[in-house]
């Protein structure tokens, strides 16, 4: 690729591409993320129609929160279940309506771990009223902030729901 | 504390662009494209029966940390790996290290890496990163993919250095102990390229190679009954522009940085044969990226039926071919050496 047809100008995400340089050398450049550049606003609309979708089903108790977790952090029940240390078949069956309260709370503190979510989280969705179909870099933007910081106790998360001083 | 004396970069590929810097600071001279020339990195995967993978992948590199051992096994650089069990061992030995001055690289799930744009961060136990120094709860990371350093808090840090999953770090980490004077080009480029022409058309499985790349070819057609739904075809198949641009590869699918390397390469031993070997992968490279450029294209325009499949299949298959003759000549250019 020509040094000059390699140039994308888009600062969020820089990235390293080697060129043929305009004396004929071979080297690298810095330049920005084409697909991010042109499609980022693409991938964000998926995201959001496959999360509010799933959230949908979700509330109409068609899914489990596992499931719902699972897709969001793109796993299969195999690498869910090596990230949980929780055997596959368990995994498996944590998925179904019907087996989802027969999940331990140690089990479902490994869950959260692998999906990086307070313990609680698995249990309730936190919404702001207008803001179902913001992305999250959007969300911080909005008046309306909310924070979740861990405490010692494993079980136990402050939810603070703050204004945005920004 | 913050090690002064380490310089950082960006670089093509993380794990080369790490193992470049640690080298540098070592007082080595040795660039990023030889990194990947010399440990053979160049390579083609078509991952579909991966138990840990929720959709089939490409993968256009050898696996995680083989850069590394192929360039010990190699050269006489000296490398000090561990692994833990135990998570305060592992952070105690990295602040040891960093205290004394050595920089060290860990393998790490790239989605902890925060200061990353929210939309690159997936799961993936691949990702390697320099620490270079520690201030208060945070430490300092040189990472290829960031423009500057960055910090990262040790809770995070310890999270995606004791991720599980797939090729699970374990809190994976080396650094160099030592370097040579100089690297022997003469004896170590041929066996580098013998060695890239036998993993892309020499005796491997279907799905590796030359014919893996054929298989990709032939698999992209069987994607739609994959897929839950339209958007979520889509979504796989932009993803191969991510793979072959995005996702640390220098471009075209390392192809460019693999031109790059034989251009050294041919600089360092006086070769001909190997400038023109250079411009040709130059050219598959533009051939990948326009690849990439067509998936990225019919994704986002949901131009996703059988003939736009059949398509891209037909310019992958072209691609198949055109390396086929490629790795022949190199495999001719290898034995003159």
């Amino acid at each position: 690729m020509k040094e000059k047809d390699a140039y994308i100008d888009y600062e969020p995400q820089q990235l390293i591409m080697y060129v043929e340089k305009e004396d004929g050398s071979y080297g690298p450049i810095q330049t920005g993320s084409y697909i991010s550049k042109n499609y980022l606003d693409d991938f964000w609309d998926k995201m959001m129609k496959l999360r509010n979708s799933l959230l949908e089903k979700l509330k109409k108790n068609e899914i489990t929160p596992i499931y719902f977790y699972k897709l969001i952090h793109d796993f299969n029940d195999v690498e869910l279940s090596r990230r949980t240390g929780i055997p596959v078949f368990k995994v498996k069956r944590h998925q179904k309506l019907k087996s989802f309260k027969t999940i331990k709370l140690s089990e479902m503190q490994k869950y959260a771990y692998a999906f990086d979510i307070p313990v609680s989280n698995l249990l309730q969705a936190i919404v702001i009223e207008g803001n179902e179909d913001k992305v999250d870099s959007d969300i911080m933007q909005q008046p309306i902030l909310v924070k979740q910081t861990r405490t010692e106790n494993p079980y136990l998360v402050i939810t603070k729901i703050e204004l945005n001083k920004k | 504390m913050i090690i002064e004396s380490f310089n950082h970069k960006m670089a093509a590929h993380c794990e080369s662009g790490s193992l470049t810097a640690l080298l540098q600071h070592k007082g080595l001279e040795i660039t990023e494209p030889m990194i990947f020339g010399l440990g053979s990195g160049l390579y083609f995967g078509y991952l579909s029966r991966t138990p840990n993978l929720s959709f089939p992948m490409f993968i256009l590199r050898t696996k995680p940390g083989k850069l590394r051992k192929k360039l010990a096994k190699r050269t006489d650089i000296k490398f000090v790996t561990q692994r833990f069990k135990d998570q305060d061992k592992a952070e105690q030995e990295t602040d040891r290290l960093i205290s004394e001055g050595i920089p060290v690289a860990c393998q790490v799930d790239f989605y902890y890496m925060d200061y990353i744009p929210q939309w690159e961060r997936v799961h993936a136990n691949i990702h390697f990163i320099t620490i270079v120094g520690k201030e208060g709860d945070e430490y300092i990371v040189s990472d290829s993919y960031f423009p500057k350093l960055a910090r990262i808090h040790k809770d995070n840090l310890r999270k995606a250095r004791f991720a599980g999953g797939y090729l699970a770090p374990k809190g994976f980490m080396y650094y160099i102990e030592s370097v040579p004077e100089r690297i022997d080009y003469k004896k170590l480029v041929p066996v580098a390229l013998k060695n890239t022409v036998n993993n892309m058309i020499g005796v491997q499985p279907p799905f590796i190679g030359v014919r893996g790349i054929r298989t990709f070819a032939k698999k992209l057609q069987g994607w739609p009954k994959l897929t839950r739904d339209i958007d979520h075809l889509s979504h796989e198949v932009m993803k191969i522009n991510v793979f072959l641009e995005d996702q640390g590869t220098g471009g075209g699918g390392f192809r460019y940085l693999y031109a790059t390397f034989l251009r050294q390469a041919s600089e360092a031993l006086g070769n001909k044969d190997l400038v023109e070997m250079s411009k040709k992968m130059m050219e598959i490279g533009d051939g990948w990226r326009k690849i990439s450029y067509f998936a990225a294209k019919i994704g986002k325009y949901r131009d996703l039926g059988p003939e736009k499949l059949e398509e891209l299949g037909d310019l992958i298959n072209k691609m198949a071919d055109v390396e086929e003759v490629f790795y022949k000549e190199l495999k001719i250019v290898s034995n003159n050496i």
